[in-house]
């Protein structure tokens, strides 16, 4: 008898494959990394197992600078100030030495307190795009951090702005993503390559709209 | 009260007040290094060691800074 109706079974779902056109490489990270397309040694909490990261952000390491600036400037008060105000303080209230020892002491590792807090701000406020869905980490401050997250399916607008002489210098700017999700709007602000990362967004939701999961 | 014993006692109160901030600051120190370390589960990179030690580095100077501040002051 012959077959009519032949049975198949249905391919299981996979998750859009991100293009080769990115240039199909891993890129080696280290702890500057604000730009990396497929990390190799990058991990995050909620990652699942067949999930990859393609795309690995932080805001470019110029927006650092103003902070480090500032410590750098810190850093230069204490041999140019505290002379002449410790040497008044002697004559008129008799100020011991102790409290100058103390006072150098901890103006510098106060100093180094606020880089750190600075660079842990810059560190672990990340941007990634996994071949499922956009995260955006923000670490506020000591006491609040914020992990939103939206399926790639779920972007429906994607644009990008640099601002400003040193973002078009650095090539650094803010990527806009609208998403229909509770999370309607994400902003990956001062991220290098912005157009890069628009192109690498664009081809997801593309491959996702191919193939949604 | 005498003019000395006020002097003292002005002496002794600011010693306290640079004493309690200093702790204030190691305690803030302290929090930093718990925050490090719950970020460091969020994000798992390679270089968290390195970030760690600068983190601990800052404690222990805090630290050290309150301990100098109890013995000199």
């Amino acid at each position: 008898m012959p077959t009519v109706f032949e049975e198949t079974t249905p391919a299981p779902r996979q998750p859009p494959q991100h293009s080769p056109r990115h240039g199909g490489f891993r890129d080696r990270t280290h702890g500057w990394t604000s730009f990396a397309l497929h990390p190799k040694d990058i991990r995050f909490e909620t990652q699942e197992e067949s999930e990859e990261i393609i795309l690995f952000l932080r805001q470019h390491f110029i927006t650092l600078l103003p902070s480090l600036l500032l410590c750098g400037l810190l850093l230069f008060v204490p041999p140019l100030l505290f002379p002449m105000i410790f040497r008044s303080l002697s004559q008129t209230i008799g100020l011991p030495v102790g409290y100058m020892v103390i006072g150098f002491s901890f103006w510098y590792v106060a100093a180094f307190g606020i880089l750190l807090m600075n660079f842990i701000h810059w560190f672990f406020n990340i941007f990634i795009v996994t071949n499922r869905r956009i995260i955006d980490i923000d670490f506020v401050h000591l006491f609040y951090k914020e992990f939103s997250e939206a399926k790639i399916e779920r972007i429906q607008d994607i644009s990008f702005q640099t601002k400003g002489m040193v973002a078009t210098m650095f090539d650094f700017g803010n990527v806009l993503i609208q998403t229909a999700g509770e999370h309607p709007n994400f902003i990956f602000e001062s991220v290098p390559k912005p157009a890069k990362v628009v192109d690498v967004l664009s081809d997801l939701t593309r491959d996702t709209g191919r193939n949604p999961l | 009260m005498t003019p000395e014993s006020i002097q003292t006692a002005g002496w002794l109160f600011f010693k306290i007040m640079i004493i309690v901030g200093i702790g204030l600051y190691s305690v803030f120190a302290g929090i930093i290094v718990r925050q490090e370390q719950l970020m460091s589960r969020v994000l798992e990179a390679a270089t968290e060691p390195l970030l760690r030690l600068f983190v601990l580095l800052h404690l222990f100077a805090s630290l050290g800074v309150l301990l100098a501040a109890i013995i000199l002051l």
